[in-house]
């Protein structure tokens, strides 16, 4: 089962130094964070604002060879998660035939705001999710962290 | 292969700015003869994708333009060939040039985009004669120095 879900936000993850995209679904009963470096997070942050660039940006770029050749894209899929890493696909429609592509979530939805196609969220990564989130905090927790709860 | 008004350029590597803590790295592309130098100015994430490219670094999962090379690869695309077009303002252009079985399509670029689909797909990579006659010797100069004394496409 498939999830369509929205990006919400992007927010700055101090600890890893890294950013967080927020999708959320439409009745918000489902949220799922999602890594990216600071190269695809203002990929991300340009679409979601409109800001248009001088000069056309890396998915700016994709979206042009895509458009140039005809090729549609019909939606993108977060589809697993494996490690830590989630994994998602690109699904296109060139000369009557589907196609889809293996992608890093980040560039398939920097692509999906691009081309106003929907994000869609297989429910294993969601559940999945719930669970490696749990590890990862337990992971990243230091002795330090436990000290601020010292009266 | 020849084309008239265009000059076969290859990467010879990418190089940190020689401003301390810029947000910039250098490409420094190069003709067969090194009759000529072409230094662009690109960001770090594009100076990445080149360098790793370059490398022959296969990263674990596809990187933004190893996307766009499989997109087009699968699509039956072919990038025939990249050309550094213009430049204005100190800024310059770039078409990707794409063949398709019935017809050849262009897509204008930044040439960082432009390079770094060239270097993953094998793809020759030209610029314009016009643009080479307008750069300014002290543009070139100390890159062609720092050509001579450094390791190139070393880590940045």
């Amino acid at each position: 089962m498939l999830t369509q879900m929205h990006v919400r936000g992007l927010m700055f993850d101090p600890y890893t130094n890294a950013y967080i995209i927020i999708l959320r679904d439409d009745s918000n009963a489902e949220m799922l964070p999602i890594w990216v470096g600071k190269p695809e997070a203002s990929a991300i942050s340009f679409a979601m604002e409109g800001v248009a660039t001088p000069r056309p940006m890396t998915h700016d770029l994709m979206k042009t060879v895509l458009d140039t050749a005809d090729a549609k894209v019909i939606s993108v899929v977060v589809t697993d998660l494996k490690d830590n890493t989630y994994y998602a696909r690109v699904h296109l429609l060139y000369e009557d035939s589907e196609y889809s592509i293996d992608a890093r979530p980040s560039d398939a939805i920097a692509l999906a705001l691009r081309v106003k196609t929907p994000i869609f969220v297989n429910d294993d990564v969601i559940r999945k999710h719930s669970n490696e989130e749990m590890d990862r905090w337990l992971e990243n927790l230091k002795p330090e962290d436990f000290g601020k709860f010292d009266a | 292969m020849m084309e008239t008004g265009l000059v076969k350029l290859t990467v010879q590597g990418v190089m940190p700015d020689a401003i301390p803590n810029s947000d910039s790295q250098v490409v420094i592309l190069q003709d067969e003869n090194k009759a000529h130098t072409l230094p662009i100015w690109v960001g770090v994430a594009e100076g990445t994708a080149i360098r790793l490219a370059m490398e022959g670094v296969i990263p674990p999962r596809p990187l933004s333009h190893d996307l766009i090379r499989n997109l087009t690869e699968q699509l039956g695309l072919k990038i025939s060939k990249v050309v550094v077009t213009d430049v204005k303002n100190n800024t310059y252009y770039a078409s990707i040039y794409l063949s398709s079985k019935q017809s050849e399509l262009t897509v204008d670029s930044r040439p960082s985009d432009a390079i770094a689909l060239a270097v993953r797909t094998s793809s020759p990579i030209y610029v314009a004669q016009d643009v080479l006659d307008r750069l300014a010797p002290e543009n070139v100069d100390p890159w062609l120095k720092m050509l001579g004394a450094k390791e190139f496409g070393g880590t940045v």
